[in-house]
Order: C-alpha cells, then sequence, then structure tokens
C-alpha cells in the first residue's frame, strides 16, 4: 500500500513538474522594468514606460518572440536606490524574468548592476547616463549589464569638441542636481575641458526637489562665466529656468540642457540665444524611421515622445531582438544574444556593443538661435 | 562681489521668508488651536497651487480672480476637513492626529499624482515673466505680488487675533479649552474657524505661489518639513513668531546660499531648530502661550 502511495506521489510531482516546465516554455517571455513611476522623475518614469510598452506592443503585434508573447512588469523605485534594491531583489527571487530593464536614474541604474551580477540576469540600461554604468560592464566586471544610451562623458566630449571649434570653451561655471546623474555631468564635462587644456570656473550642486534657486544663480550671475552648464531635469529644470530668466541671467546655457522644455516665453523672447546642448534624441529628426516612430507613439499616447521615451523604446526593441535570437529566452543565452547585437537605430545607425557593453550611437548637439532650437550637427559618442 | 549682489541675495531672502510665512503661519495657528501637527499641509498647498493652474490655464480666469477663488475653496475645504475628520482629535490624541493627517497627505499626494500626474505644470499669467528692474537689482512681478499678499495676510491675521472677539476667542481655546466652554465660547466653531484659516492661508499660497514655482503634486513635500522648523523656531503655537522666524530664515538661507555650496543651505532650517531646542526649547518668540 505504501508502495502504491509512493509511486503514485512521484508520478504526481513528475506530471506537475512537466506541466511547470512545458508553462515556462510556452508562456509569456516576462521583463522585469525597475522604473520612477512616483515620485519627482515620475513625468520621465512615465515616458520610459509607454516607450517599452509600445515596443512590446509592436512585437507581440508581429507573434512575439519565440513563439511566445512578451510581457513586461513594471516596478516603482522613486528614482530612489534603496527601493529599487528591494522591488529588484523581489524580482530576481521569482525567476521568473528573462531580463531587467533600465532603473531610468543612475544611482538606481548602479545599485541594480550587483544584483543582477549575482543572480545572472541581463540588465539592459536605456536611460541612465551615468560614465561609470560603462565603466563597470562588459570588460569592466559586470557580464551582465548591457547600456545603450551614450554615457555623460562621450556626449559632453563631443558637446566641449564643438564648442572649443566655435572658442567658447573658457569660463564654464556648472550647476547640478546632487545625484550620480549630476556629479556624472560635472566630472565629464570636467574631463572634456581637461584634454582641452581647460576646468570649469564653478561647480554647485542642489538637492532635487528644490523649489527656489535664486541664491545660487545671484551667485552665478554675479561670478559673471561665459556658459552655464545645466544638469537638471523635471520640475528643478523648470524652476531653474524661469528663475533664471526672472534674474536676467544673460549668460547662455549649456551641456544637457533640455531645450524642449524651456517654456516657449522664455524662448522666444531670445534669452536663451546662444545656448548649446547635447542630447542622444530630437523628435524633430528627419529619418524615415523616427517619423513612424512619432506619429505612432502621439497617436496612441496623445503626446510626442521625448528623449526617455524614445530610449526605453529603442532599447526593448534591441532586447527583444537579442531574445529572438537567443533560441531559449534563457538569461544567459539573451545575455550571449545581446553581446552580438546588430541593430540598425531610429537614428539610421548600426548599432553594436563595445567591449564595456556600451553602445555608440550619434549625439545631436542643438543651438537656440533666434529663439529657436536649431540641431547643429550630430557627433558620434 | 558688491554691494548690488549682497543687496539682490537680501531682497531674494526676503522674499523667500515671506512664502515660507504664508505656509507656516496656518501650520502655527492650527497647531495653536487644536494642538495638531497637520502633516497634510503642503498638500493644501499643493492643492490649491495645482487649482490655481487649472482656473488661469484651462479657463482662463485672471490672477486676481484666481487667488480670491482658490482662497475661498480652500477655506470651505478647511471647514469640511474639520467637520469630516478633525473635530473628534484632541491634543491629547497626539499620536492619531499625525497618523490622520499623515495618511491624508499621502491620499492627497498620490491622488493628484492619480489625477494630474507629475508632469510640472507652468502657470503663465500676466505676472510670469515681468520684472521690475531697479539699477542692477531684478523682482520679479509675481514674486512681489507673493511678498505683498504675504505681509497683507499677516496683518489680517494679526487684526482678527488680536483686534476682533473672534481672534480673542481663538486664544482663548487656544490657551484653555475647558475655561473657554466655561465662558460661553464654543470650542467646536472656533476650532473649525481656526483650520479653515489655517487651510485657506495654505491655498492662498499655493495660488500666489503658483506663477513662481513649477506645479506638480510632489511640490508641498519640499515647503512643509522646512515649515515644521519654522514653528518649532518661532515657538510652537506662535503666529508672529513663525512669520518672524520664517523671514529670518529666508533671509539666512539666500545669504549662505551666495557663498557656500546650495546642499548646504537646506540643512540650515533643521540645524537652527536644533540649535533652538537646546537652547531656548520654547522657541524664540515662545512665552508658553499659544497664538
Amino acid at each position: 500500500m505504501f508502495k502504491m502511495r509512493l509511486t503514485f506521489g512521484a508520478a504526481a510531482f513528475a506530471v506537475l513538474a512537466c506541466t511547470a516546465f512545458a508553462q515556462a516554455q510556452t508562456g509569456p517571455i516576462i521583463i522585469g522594468a525597475s522604473t520612477p513611476l512616483t515620485g519627482g522623475v515620475a513625468h520621465f518614469g512615465q515616458h520610459a514606460r509607454w516607450g517599452a510598452e509600445l515596443a512590446i506592443a509592436e512585437a507581440n503585434a508581429k507573434g512575439g518572440a519565440l513563439g511566445r508573447k512578451i510581457e513586461i512588469d513594471f516596478q516603482d523605485n522613486r528614482c530612489n536606490p534603496a527601493e529599487a534594491v528591494k522591488s529588484v531583489t523581489l524580482m530576481l527571487s521569482e525567476k521568473k524574468y528573462a531580463a531587467i530593464f533600465d532603473g531610468l536614474c543612475s544611482s538606481v541604474a548602479l545599485a541594480i548592476m550587483p544584483l543582477v551580477e549575482r543572480a545572472g540576469v541581463p540588465f539592459i540600461v536605456a536611460n541612465a547616463s551615468a560614465t561609470s554604468i560603462a565603466e563597470r560592464s562588459g570588460v569592466g566586471g559586470n557580464k551582465w549589464t548591457f547600456k545603450v544610451n551614450p554615457t555623460d562623458a562621450s556626449m559632453l566630449d563631443a558637446l566641449v569638441g564643438w564648442l572649443d571649434k566655435e572658442g567658447k570653451a573658457a569660463n564654464i561655471a556648472f550647476l547640478g542636481e546632487d545625484t550620480d546623474f549630476g556629479r556624472a555631468g560635472s566630472s565629464g564635462l570636467e574631463a572634456a575641458l581637461k584634454k582641452r587644456n581647460q576646468k570649469l570656473t564653478m561647480v554647485d550642486f542642489f538637492q532635487k526637489g528644490t523649489a527656489d534657486f535664486t541664491p545660487v544663480l545671484t551667485k552665478i550671475k554675479a561670478k559673471k562665466p561665459a556658459l552655464l552648464a545645466l544638469y537638471a531635469i523635471d520640475a528643478d529644470f523648470q524652476n531653474t529656468i524661469r528663475q533664471w530668466y526672472s534674474l536676467g541671467g544673460g549668460i547662455p546655457l549649456t551641456g544637457r540642457v533640455l531645450v524642449d522644455q524651456v517654456p516657449k516665453e522664455i524662448m522666444a523672447s531670445g534669452f536663451l540665444d546662444g545656448t548649446t546642448s547635447v542630447q542622444p534624441y530630437d523628435p524633430s529628426l528627419d529619418t524615415p524611421a523616427n517619423k513612424i516612430f512619432v506619429e505612432t507613439f502621439t497617436k496612441k499616447y496623445n503626446v510626442a515622445p521625448m528623449l526617455i521615451s524614445f530610449e526605453s523604446y529603442e532599447t526593448i526593441n534591441i532586447l527583444i531582438d537579442a531574445i529572438r535570437r537567443s533560441g531559449n529566452a534563457s538569461p544567459a543565452a539573451i545575455r550571449d544574444a545581446l553581446a552580438t547585437t546588430r541593430y540598425r537605430s531610429i537614428l539610421g545607425t548600426l548599432l553594436e556593443f563595445d567591449a564595456n557593453n556600451l553602445i555608440h550611437n550619434n549625439a545631436i548637439i542643438f543651438a537656440i538661435k533666434g529663439g529657436k532650437v536649431v540641431i547643429i550637427g550630430m557627433s558620434k559618442t | 562681489m558688491d554691494l548690488n549682489f549682497h543687496a539682490q541675495l537680501l531682497l531674494n531672502g526676503i522674499v523667500i521668508g515671506v512664502i515660507y510665512a504664508l505656509i507656516a503661519m496656518g501650520l502655527s495657528l492650527i497647531f495653536g488651536v487644536l494642538e495638531i501637527v497637520n502633516f497634510a499641509h503642503g498638500e493644501f498647498y499643493m492643492l490649491g497651487a495645482m487649482f490655481a493652474y487649472f482656473l488661469t490655464a484651462n479657463w482662463g480666469v485672471g490672477y486676481w480672480p484666481t487667488v480670491l477663488i482658490v482662497t475661498g475653496v480652500a477655506i470651505s475645504l478647511g471647514y469640511v476637513l474639520y467637520e469630516a475628520l478633525l473635530v473628534s482629535l484632541r491634543g491629547e490624541n497626539f499620536e492619531r492626529s499625525i497618523l490622520l493627517t499623515l495618511g491624508l497627505s499621502m491620499v492627497l499626494q498620490n491622488g493628484a499624482v492619480f489625477l494630474f500626474t507629475t508632469t510640472p505644470k507652468m502657470t503663465a499669467t500676466g505676472l510670469s515673466y515681468s520684472n521690475i528692474i531697479v539699477g542692477e537689482l531684478r523682482l520679479p512681478l509675481a514674486r512681489l505680488f507673493a511678498l505683498g499678499l504675504g505681509l497683507a495676510a499677516f496683518a489680517a491675521l494679526y487684526l482678527v487675533l488680536y483686534h476682533t472677539r473672534v481672534g480673542k476667542a481663538m486664544r482663548g481655546v487656544a490657551q484653555n479649552r475647558d475655561a473657554a466652554l466655561m465662558v460661553g465660547i464654543d470650542p467646536r466653531a472656533v476650532s473649525r474657524l481656526a483650520v479653515a484659516i489655517g487651510i485657506g492661508l495654505s491655498g492662498l499660497a499655493g495660488a500666489v505661489l503658483a506663477p513662481v514655482y513649477a506645479v506638480h503634486p510632489l511640490m508641498g513635500f519640499s515647503f512643509v518639513f522646512k515649515a515644521f522648523a519654522i514653528i518649532i523656531i518661532g515657538g510652537l503655537g506662535s503666529i508672529s513668531g513663525a512669520a518672524i522666524a520664517a523671514l529670518m530664515l529666508g533671509v539666512l538661507e539666500s545669504l549662505v546660499g551666495g557663498f557656500l555650496p546650495l546642499v548646504m543651505v537646506d540643512a540650515l532650517a533643521f540645524i537652527s531648530m536644533i540649535a533652538v531646542l537646546l537652547l531656548r526649547p520654547q522657541g524664540l518668540f515662545g512665552r508658553g502661550v499659544r497664538v
């Protein structure tokens, strides 16, 4: 009797195990994502989500990957590394995620990196721009992290190269948020200037969520730099720009200025004329693939895409391409497939990861002339 | 660094101080009368700014009508808030009041994220991009109006508290609720009015500051903790103390921010608060008597 029960139990266990295995092979391929859905940069997190979801919807409309549907599971990190570590650790412990997508904020991405390395799950970075992410990836140590967007250092090198040619690289002041994003901007700019025997005139950082910038802006104005490199996003950017205008700054901006988010009254006034900026993307780029992307995105979400939505869209497409080529959607196979990526970007360039698992797409250099934003060139990062 | 630089810092500091005072006075009044620390105070400021944004941007209402409408709605909201949630709370329910107002803050903040998204909104009124320029000194018109309305609000509140029967009743309830009841003052009506004025002041602050700062659901957060520090520095429950401490902090922050790294400025309010708690626990202007 006991023998019969044991046989029955073993058979039941085998059936369950087979069912689970079959389900794992036929069920959806799930990507885990950690992004700020609440908090100070939730606006960007929302665009990251929209971009990623659009790419997945398009892939699923074409049959998914390896005959399976693709899903993405978003967890909120509030742009806080501690929150991200908590949610990503939980995701990784469930062992159902084929890859982890982004983090949006540089501090968050840097905090996720050791987690995915220990768990052996690919981590693909779309938006976080800190140079140290790439420095620590691939030959830098972490074989599981891949970074699609350019680093701050590479973009700023392109920008400073252009400023230097124009004779404008001297006497630059820096103001940025006190995060890995701002700190990477400062060190990237310092490094790019040092190559050209220049240095920053002054450096200051602010806490995210600061409302009043008038003390520091008054200080910067009094120092009379030739350019002010600004590393601020979201509400911080809006507050800085408006207060800079009301103080009559009179000094053009540079760095990663969000030229598309400058209030139209300030832009039209010509106050920011002479401003230069470098960004990996602009919705107005005239390529056939970009036109389709902008049109589809705008139709679906009733709002035009921005840099963050583009980067997320392109990164998820690169990940899906790797999943399709992996053969079995296992984390290790996806990692190997990512390493051999050859993907045609919306910007028209052919993308491949280098030894540091970093892609070198083109960066776009903008200027504000006569109250309008103009693209003045593209430079390989 | 010339005289203009120092004068501009001082001017900026005075404006920032009055802005802080506008938010801190309401908080101080509610604490003074009800002994409740309203953790949702920043959210009422945010809702005031959000409402002002929609009135001006979507419905084309002018600046002054917007300020009046938002303040009126905030006062009504204060009445409802008191009757619906705060009526059963007393000083001895301090923990309950913290949990309740903290919970309310979360509900309001996340509700605003859900309804309005976190996209920062810029209120563009006729004042938004105009400046008063005297020599090399510049003062945006929107900040000048904030300064004027802040001072007017303080003067009005002072007059109500010290020169009207209602104000006397409020001070009576703040000092001894039971004694006030014995002499015929209705503590419930007085408390309701105090909450309505307090929330009204935060709504007014939101409407006045909407053209000054980016409007978004998290904007109250950065101010409310500073406002707590201010009312402790000024003396818990002292309206004049809160206003003077706010002005002092604004000027101090601006002057320090003009010379030292900006990240150090945020710590000033809390360093000052700790110093005051150590040296004069009742606050700079606290006399052990509230309001």
